[in-house]
């Protein structure tokens, strides 16, 4: 009798010990957004259960092991017990009542996180091998998503080529992506600052660096945002060089290409390029005039530099862009020195 | 499995051999007539699971799946027949998920669209699936025949059901597959072609298969190497042949009867 | 010397050449013949059918080539076949085709643990990438084919390691002398050769950057390594369900006089829910993978969305196999730690009915939950709950086990030599993957776990627990009655402190990252995050484990000759195999047993679970 008291005192005692180590060690990222707190209210009552289901297999798993132990010379065997129905009926009804309890609780929580918000507001979403896109009903597209504090926004995002995921961990949600139909992410942001968005399904070479900035912008700042971004791309519509910089964003060259001449591993950089001398994969090397520029957004395949490979750039920019688009991106990449 | 050698039991299995196909015949009549008149995919799928009873009641109760053998020793002809039965439904068990597989990707991507093949495919895949039946009337008619030492029987019950498979298979790849090219339908036209050809090739491969396994049964059955008494073989190429049967009977519903198209 | 480069082993992979050179060749005539384009300008010459079916003609010819399957065309051309062939005495057995099950396990077995060190060789390379931020040597694209074959390639290993446990241990612990199917099952192994080297090609070919998963559209874009990873696959899910098929027919036409199903050893219990599991659903990710392996090379639009596909499609019918796979690979574990404890604990297997219906009970509710893969996919969000509701109940029988096994020990006479301690290691193990689990069940804490490390550490506990563990376990428990020696139980001993302790860690820190935001799949992380000393500590953990398995390695070559002699029933086991001389005879039970007792009725005086027969058996022909 004594094994079970002091068993079950010890599992009491590890259950509280491991729950009250697991909260100590602060597991979750920062909670930044409402949907953040339901979730985690939710999964600390999950480690509340882990922790004693922990508790109450090991503790009599490590006694047994300690306390029923064959000593130096001991003989015989262990006592004859073949097993005893009711326990074991009580150990499958018991945990079968908790896993519903939990999928009532699972059910519930979803349709928290879930609960619309009819004054929501919306941006379209474009993901693309590797590089993010937002597009804001005002009209203009940004590489950063910005989002107003305590205001739920929903995301209506497609793809453009292959499976993504749109993902803030801080947030806690994630949804996939997919080409050819529209998926939602419904988020309230209630935390001010940057976050990252990271896509979480494996999309190619560029997975893993494929991430967008999360603005979350009190209500002035956020106003401030828009109106200049309105207003650049306005201004950018005007001249050549302007139309090109939207048009990079727009069609996420950045992903690939940077502008500051850090290396991404997957294309040359843009900084410095016009006008240098590239080498490429066949030995030979050319002068990077607007010539060699058009004919590599055309016809990427037409030259490789040396060090990286063929068939990852798009082909399609070619019958996608008009000539005075492409023209345009050209005179962009032109100045960037 | 227990099969007396008497030779009055030759009319009655056979009598129960033509029951069954009589009606599947007729139900199949039926599901022409409903898809194609009435359109309601409800009692499609109630005829379809009719048809698979009718063929599980055969099979069960003619063929009575459970043996009385377990005093035989383990090495005995009469013990390892039992054990092959066994590995035989279970490997048709296994077989049939990637048919099952095949079925339900055709109503994921289509729903209950019927796919836009030309109009007289219709009445090509009638005919085509009367064949296939017959030629299962033709292989039950083999097997008893073999039992039964009638060699004549066994003979032209298996050369009529490889004409009859072969007839099918010429069916699907030289008359359907033209005609649903011709209409549009064509393995990278869309996903209605492509789950199309992939259903019709993937049963076809197994008529194939099927038929290749009976040239080899027939040549060897020729040669004397079955007896009454022992011809697995015979049996083995009758099951997997309506097992094939079985699932055209699935596959000719969803690709065709489905939604009303004419 | 000579032996070797004539055996089966060898002569298959000449053949293996011979037949994809035929087959490229052949397909290229084809293309020829009906106006199509012959080659292809760039990479690899030959078009990407050509090299598929010559692969596939490669693989039939390597098995073909063994001789596996020639006694099939004998039976075809209607010769008569003797019904036993006797193996040569030597180690030249294990690389030729036999029909002894025990021979064919530990073909199994090998060449698991040969793909499990090649899978855990990759794993090592590119931990040693990630043991710090920043891309140091691996480009974006190897990362992406290293960790994607290190997925499948220990799948394949675990898959292989679940059929030589079968495979050697059914026909022992039912009393019979052999499978059902003997040359069924030297078949099937002979697949797994072929299956190991057309993956490994899948290097050759541009590898695959897709993970193990193949996801559509990103599988129709990689290169042509990705149809070789698909055929790979294939081929060895073939092994899979005809193994599986063999043993099912084994346990319902060959078991002992006696031998209820209440009789049996547990192990079998297992080895039946896993058998009806690989023989049905592994047809699924064969056809998932058939599907994007047309859809590529006659551009057939299942799941391309311009064409009307669908590509979550191939989600459904590629989980549908490969959640249902995880229980194969866990089952045999499970069973192996049934079947262990009681031996160890000197007491029965508490609730052995209860055990052995929640292994049926793993198995049926295993195919009702495939989606919850696929919680963010963007599948109907509605028929997440009932996903949600079955994936949690899985953990009703598996409780049912943990508890069993927990109330085996208690009140025993418990001795703790290395087998013990990895059944043990296998609970605690399993433990923590098991209890990580519902949080992933429920949906709205899945879609923070999904994709992230939390995962990986789930699933490498849950794989470790039910399978690794046990299978060391296993090997240390039968390598005296396959070899009539003991592994060196110190070598042991430091193999289980070392591997056991570095794998807490490891998975440990992987929920940690997980949690905190880490993706999986990605070969580079911010610095910002925090994680490089996580990271570091994860590699270093990761060598050590690898460590551990090289000194046992070295204990398995040195104790075949050199082990403690151990020709008697060295564990005081129960077991039927145990009560005959070690190694095991070649027919196994010279005299049939009957069954006339329970199996684990340890501590009970007098009981007596078998009793040999007087006459030998019938003359083997």
């Amino acid at each position: 009798m004594r094994h079970y008291v002091i068993a079950g005192v010890l599992v009491i005692v590890l259950a509280v010990a491991t729950y009250a180590g697991l909260m100590a060690v602060h597991l979750m990222p920062a909670q930044a957004s409402a949907q953040a707190v339901t979730i985690d209210n939710l999964w600390n009552l999950e480690l509340a259960v882990i922790s004693f289901l922990f508790a109450l297999i090991m503790v009599p798993l490590l006694y047994s092991l300690f306390v029923f132990r064959r000593r130096k010379d001991e003989k015989g065997e262990g006592e004859h017990i073949e097993g005893n129905t009711t326990l074991e009926i009580t150990w499958t009804v018991v945990p079968l009542i908790l896993v519903l309890v939990f999928a009532y609780l699972g059910t519930y929580t979803l349709g928290e996180v879930l609960a619309v918000d009819p004054n929501a507001m919306e941006v379209d979403v474009i993901a693309r091998q590797w590089a993010w896109q937002f597009d804001y009903p005002q009209g203009f597209s940004s590489k950063e998503l910005h989002l107003l504090v305590n205001h739920q926004v929903v995301l209506n995002m497609k793809s453009l080529d292959v499976l993504h995921d749109f993902y803030v961990p801080q947030f806690r949600i994630k949804q996939d992506i997919l080409p050819g139909e529209i998926t939602t992410y419904r988020i309230t942001p209630t935390m001010i600052g940057d976050f990252t968005a990271e896509c979480a399904q494996l999309c190619g070479t560029g997975h893993t660096y494929m991430t967008a900035t999360v603005i979350v912008q009190s209500q002035s700042d956020y106003d401030a945002w828009i109106k200049a971004q309105e207003a650049a791309a306005a201004a950018a519509a005007q001249t050549p060089l302007g139309r090109g910089q939207q048009l990079v964003a727009q069609n996420g060259c950045t992903g690939c290409h940077s502008v500051d001449g850090s290396s991404t591993g997957i294309a040359p950089t843009w900084k410095g390029l016009y006008q240098s001398q590239v080498k490429l994969n066949n030995g030979t090397a050319v002068t990077a005039d607007a010539a060699y520029l058009t004919e590599s957004i055309v016809s990427p395949s037409a030259k490789i530099v040396a060090g990286f490979q063929d068939n990852v750039m798009p082909k399609t920019f070619g019958t996608a862009l008009t000539q005075s688009q492409i023209s345009d991106i050209v005179t962009y990449i032109e100045s960037l020195k | 499995m227990e099969h007396t050698n008497h030779s009055d039991l030759l009319p009655d299995v056979l009598r129960q051999g033509i029951v069954v196909f009589v009606f599947l015949a007729a139900l199949t009549a039926l599901e022409f007539f409903v898809a194609v008149e009435i359109g309601t995919l409800v009692l499609l799928a109630a005829i379809a699971v009719v048809k698979v009873g009718l063929i599980l009641y055969y099979y069960m109760h003619i063929y009575r799946l459970n043996s009385q053998d377990g005093d035989l020793d383990r090495h005995e002809y009469q013990y390892k027949l039992g054990t092959n039965r066994i590995g035989l439904w279970l490997f048709l068990l296994s077989d049939s998920f990637i048919f099952g597989g095949l079925f339900v990707s055709r109503f994921n991507l289509l729903g209950v669209q019927p796919i836009p093949l030309a109009s007289d495919s219709q009445y090509i895949a009638l005919t085509i699936t009367s064949v296939l039946l017959l030629s299962s009337f033709f292989m039950n008619r083999a097997e008893v025949s073999m039992e039964h030492g009638s060699r004549r029987g066994f003979v032209f019950g298996i050369a009529s059901t490889m004409i009859l498979g072969l007839i099918f298979l010429v069916g699907v790849v030289v008359v359907e597959w033209p005609s649903a090219i011709n209409a549009g339908v064509t393995p990278s036209s869309n996903a209605a072609g492509s789950i199309f050809f992939i259903m019709t090739g993937m049963h076809a491969f197994h008529v194939l298969t099927g038929v290749i396994f009976l040239g080899i049964v027939l040549r060897n059955g020729l040669r004397g190497v079955y007896s009454p008494e022992r011809h697995w073989a015979v049996e083995a190429a009758t099951i997997y042949w309506h097992f094939v049967d079985v699932i055209w009977v699935f596959f000719y519903s969803a690709l065709y009867l489905v939604g009303k198209l004419i | 010397m000579k032996k070797f480069f004539t055996s089966a082993l060898i002569r298959g992979l000449l053949w293996q050449l011979i037949g994809w050179i035929v087959g490229v060749l052949f397909l290229t005539g084809i293309r020829m013949l009906m106006g199509l384009p012959p080659l292809v300008s760039g990479q690899y010459l030959f078009t990407e059918p050509a090299w598929v079916f010559g692969a596939l003609v490669g693989a039939v010819s390597y098995v073909a080539g063994t001789g596996a399957m020639t006694d099939w065309f004998k039976w075809a051309k209607g010769e008569d076949v003797p019904e036993h062939r006797e193996d040569p005495p030597g180690w030249e057995k294990y690389i030729n085709v036999s029909l002894d099950h025990k021979v064919i396990g530990i073909q199994y077995t090998v060449t698991a643990l040969f793909l499990l060190s090649i899978g855990g060789l990759f794993a090592l390379i590119f931990r040693a990438e990630l043991a710090h931020s920043g891309l140091q040597f691996l480009s974006l694209t190897t990362y992406n084919t290293l960790m994607s074959l290190h997925g499948i390639i220990m799948i394949i290993g675990i898959l292989l390691g679940v059929a030589g446990m079968i495979n050697y241990l059914t026909p022992l612990l039912v009393g019979a002398q052999d499978m059902a199917f003997p040359r069924l099952n030297a078949f099937s192994y002979w697949l797994a050769p072929p299956a190991t080297i057309i993956m490994l090609t899948v290097l050759l070919f541009g590898g695959v950057d897709t993970g193990w998963w193949g996801y559509p559209p990103l599988s129709e874009q990689a290169p042509l390594g990705m149809q070789m990873f698909f055929l790979s696959v294939a081929v060895a899910g073939w092994s899979s369900i005809l193994g599986a098929l063999n043993m099912l027919a084994t346990v319902l036409r060959m078991r002992t006089q006696g031998m209820t199903g209440m009789r049996m050893p547990i192990f079998v219990w297992s080895a039946i829910a896993t058998s009806l599991i690989s023989l049905t659903a592994t047809q699924l990710i064969g056809l998932a993978f058939q599907l994007v392996m047309f859809s590529r090379m006659l551009g057939m639009g299942f799941f391309d969305a311009a064409k009307g596909g669908n590509p979550i499609l191939f989600q459904h019918l590629f989980w549908f196999y490969s959640h249902p796979a995880v229980y194969v690979f866990v089952l045999p574990g499970f069973g192996i730690i049934s079947e262990l404890l009681p031996v160890f604990a000197r007491k029965p297997l508490f609730g052995y009915r209860f055990v052995a219906m929640a292994s049926l009970g793993i198995a049926l509710v295993g195919f009702l939950v495939w989606a919850h893969h696929m919680f963010a996919s963007g599948m109907n969000p509605y028929l997440r709950v009932p996903f949600m509701f079955s994936t949690l109940l899985v953990a009703v029988p598996t409780g049912v086990k943990f508890f069993s096994w927990v109330a085996t020990l208690w009140k025993g006479k418990i001795e703790t030599p290395t087998p013990m301690l990895f059944t043990i290691g296998a609970i605690v193990v399993f433990l923590l993957g098991g209890l990580s689990g519902p949080p992933n069940a429920t949906v709205a804490t899945d879609l923070h776990l999904n994709n992230t490390y939390w995962i990986v550490g789930h699933f490498h506990d849950t794989m470790f627990g039910g399978y690794i563990f046990p299978f060391f376990a296993a090997i240390y428990y039968w390598f005296p009655k396959a070899t009539g020696r003991k592994l060196n139980e110190t070598m042991g001993k430091i193999h289980f402190w070392m591997m056991t302790p570095s794998f807490l860690v490891l998975t440990l820190l992987m929920m940690r990252v997980g949690l905190l935001g880490m993706r999986r799949r990605v070969a580079d992380y911010d610095p910002a995050l925090g994680f490089d000393n996580y990271h570091l500590v994860m590699t270093i953990a990761g060598f050590l484990i690898a460590l551990s398995v090289l000194l046992f390695f070295y204990n398995l070559i040195v104790s075949v000759k050199h082990g403690e002699l151990a020709t008697d029933n060295v564990w005081h086991s129960r077991s039927p195999e145990w009560q005959v001389p070690s190694p095991m005879p070649v027919h196994n039970y010279d005299r049939p047993f009957e069954v006339v007792g329970e199996p684990y009725d340890y501590g009970l005086p007098g009981s007596v679970y078998v009793k040999f027969k007087e006459n030998k058996s019938k003359a083997h022909k």
